[in-house]
């Protein structure tokens, strides 16, 4: 019917970021699995998958109570060292039976999520990205709980150089006419509808993580830009707070590096409209001239004082 | 200039995951305790009486269902070296064999219970199966469950249903709440409510419950369980004399050079009657096991290029004669 996944995307509590070797260890989730990590053209490594069961009412724009039984696929991810994400989906199918079956079968079809009695695709799409109920399916809470597990390693010093709230994307796939709809609800929740061609694959998911990480760079990036009130305070004060970013976060910039072929169509879509990386540019060059500007003070001062 | 299409790998991004050779069945002819050894080897030999003509069974059964009656059927045998140690592999493996031999049942392979929780592997070092088997478990959620709260766990504790609520002592509250029972998640008009110990501690150390490695044996006859990818147990030949101690004998003994596979599509165990609660434990565990999905597409992918259909949930490919 549909694919419904949401991803939790936050600073990695640490004060540096982390070498590969140490987000094998962070991203080690599950005896004898391997984290998968790939170098190029940025430190990617991603955690073993772990399924967690569920049994519960499904979120529905309709309000009428839908029930689905079955397990949510969840994975953790660490880009550059410094990001975390903890991501979760499910494919939402239609049940053979009206009553819940053994354990057993349900295991048998890992991330697939069966709904019991009648339900339409375009309700449950809307519930999920709209307003969800309490009560209902939570997959936000299970990406936070599997981040919470990945931030509290051992690893980890937890002396992060800022802070920054964790995001939200809450996101809804499905097969036809391709079409992208991002949407910013509050600072910290954005929802994505995608309509792809094709059947659905986990690189559907690849681009709904890649869109978190970045929509997280940006927001962070505005917040530091924000925090340093540019203008208002003396333009040392200024530079020294817009540091973090230089620091941190200018580095990772990389839309689309992750995804599949067939998928950055997707992102180039969202790179016209509302322009992701134009607004991106525009912030790193901001705090590009601030601290160019600074400098030239700086020089300027000590040249006057010989 | 016409566009290059490039294509660029890495060998650490991708997911590799080994295939093991496969028997259509895997024949358990018995699991030895100490209380067996014990008993003389009379009891051994009772024990494969019983067992023959349903080894005979099965292998007609699978003939006839397999092109050309070639049914690979391998069987294999697990002593006990986990919860009591007795006797030496050099005392023991030959009582066992000549046992057998007297029924004409031929021992493929055999294997040390303690492998089930962990062994010494001489490549890749110590391989903790038991530690494997528990992270792969995915608790069967009671109804009500939406992810908002992690699962209700009892440390080392494993059950198909909800406990009962705790009634709280009469003091402490002034009136003590009434006794509710506990509920099976699948039920079917009446629960069967199964709550199984998979572990205890006493200080650092954790022993692993019967019925745990009992159903890490499983899924090994199944060949379901990987490590990096990797097949964690292989069989392997002992030439020569028998070892004096149980740590000197491989994991998993080939004792047949011209057996089929240790792992099958199917197990079947011959067990007396005693061990029922103990199978109805494993089969409360293996049916909250989620095995990898690339291994189960593997099995599946295999079993039906020989026109095999394979029962779809796992704990369906397992059974047993209680004699």
């Amino acid at each position: 019917m549909l694919v419904m996944g949401e991803v939790q995307t936050g600073l990695l509590q640490n004060s540096g970021e982390i070498s590969e070797s140490a987000c094998r260890q962070v991203l080690g989730l599950m005896a004898g699995e391997t984290v998968r990590v790939s170098r190029r053209p940025i430190v990617h490594a991603l955690s073993p998958e772990r399924l967690t069961g569920v049994d519960c009412a499904l979120p529905t724009a309709s309000r009428s109570r839908i029930r689905g039984v079955g397990t949510v696929v969840t994975r953790c991810a660490v880009t550059g060292g410094r990001v975390a994400q903890g991501s979760t989906y499910v494919r939402v199918v239609r049940s053979e039976t009206d009553r819940r079956l053994p354990w057993s079968h349900y295991l048998a079809r890992p991330g697939v999520v069966e709904v019991l009695g009648k339900a339409k695709a375009a309700d449950l799409a809307e519930g999920f990205t709209g307003d969800p109920a309490p009560g209902c399916l939570d997959l936000g809470a299970v990406s936070g709980r599997f981040l919470d597990l990945v931030q509290a390693s051992p690893l980890l010093d937890r002396r992060a150089p800022f802070k920054m709230a964790r995001t939200s994307l809450r996101w809804v796939a499905e097969t036809g006419e391709p079409s992208i709809r991002f949407t910013l609800h509050t600072e910290r929740e954005r929802t994505l509808r995608l309509t792809h061609p094709g059947p659905f694959t986990p690189a559907v998911v690849d681009l709904c993580e890649d869109l978190a990480l970045h929509d997280w760079l940006l927001t962070s990036l505005l917040v530091i830009v924000e925090r340093a009130r540019i203008g208002a305070t003396p333009g040392a004060q200024a530079v020294a707070r817009l540091a973090p970013a230089v620091d941190h976060l200018l580095h990772l910039w990389m839309p689309a590096a992750r995804v599949e072929e067939w998928l950055t169509p997707f992102w180039e879509s969202l790179e016209r409209r509302p322009g992701f990386t134009r607004q991106w540019r525009s912030l790193v060059d901001r705090v590009r001239d601030q601290v160019a500007m600074n400098t030239l003070a700086l020089l300027t001062a000590e040249a006057g004082r010989r | 200039m016409t566009p290059v299409h490039a294509t660029f790998g890495e060998v650490t991004a991708e997911r590799r995951i080994a295939s093991v050779p496969l028997s259509h069945v895997s024949v358990e002819l018995g699991h030895l305790y100490m209380e067996d050894f014990e008993a003389g080897p009379g009891r051994l030999r009772e024990q494969f009486r019983r067992v023959a003509p349903w080894l005979a069974t099965v292998r007609a059964l699978w003939r006839e269902q397999v092109p050309g009656g070639r049914a690979r059927v391998s069987t294999c045998f697990l002593v006990d070296d986990y919860f009591s140690r007795f006797s030496t592999p050099a005392e023991l493996v030959p009582m066992v064999l000549e046992a057998a031999a007297e029924q004409d049942l031929t021992i493929d392979y055999l294997a040390r219970e303690s492998a089930c929780a962990q062994f010494e592997d001489p490549r890749s070092g110590r391989v903790e199966l038991a530690r494997l088997v528990e992270d792969r478990i995915v608790d069967d959620p009671p109804p009500g469950t939406d992810g908002s709260r992690p699962p209700v766990k009892e440390t080392g504790w494993l059950c198909n249903g909800s406990r009962s609520p705790r009634t709280t002592p009469l003091q402490a509250m002034g009136k003590a709440r009434p006794w509710e029972p506990p509920a099976q998640n699948a039920k079917r008009g009446h629960s069967i409510f199964v709550d199984v110990e998979l572990w205890d501690e006493k200080g650092p150390r954790r022993t692993w419950s019967c019925p745990f490695l009992a159903a890490v044996w499983q899924l090994l006859r199944l060949g379901l369980l990987r490590s990096e990818g990797r097949v964690p147990l292989t069989p392997v030949a002992v030439d020569g004399d028998w070892p004096r101690d149980w740590d000197g004998l491989p994991a998993l003994v080939r004792l047949n050079p011209q057996a089929a596979p240790f792992s099958a599509y199917t197990t079947l165990s011959v067990l007396s009657p005693r061990f029922l609660p103990v199978e109805l434990a494993v089969r409360t565990i293996l049916s909250q096991v989620a095995v990898d999905d690339e291994v189960l597409r593997q099995v599946a992918a295999r079993s039906e290029s020989e026109g095999i259909r394979l029962e779809e949930e796992l704990v369906d490919r397992i059974s047993y004669v209680f004699v």
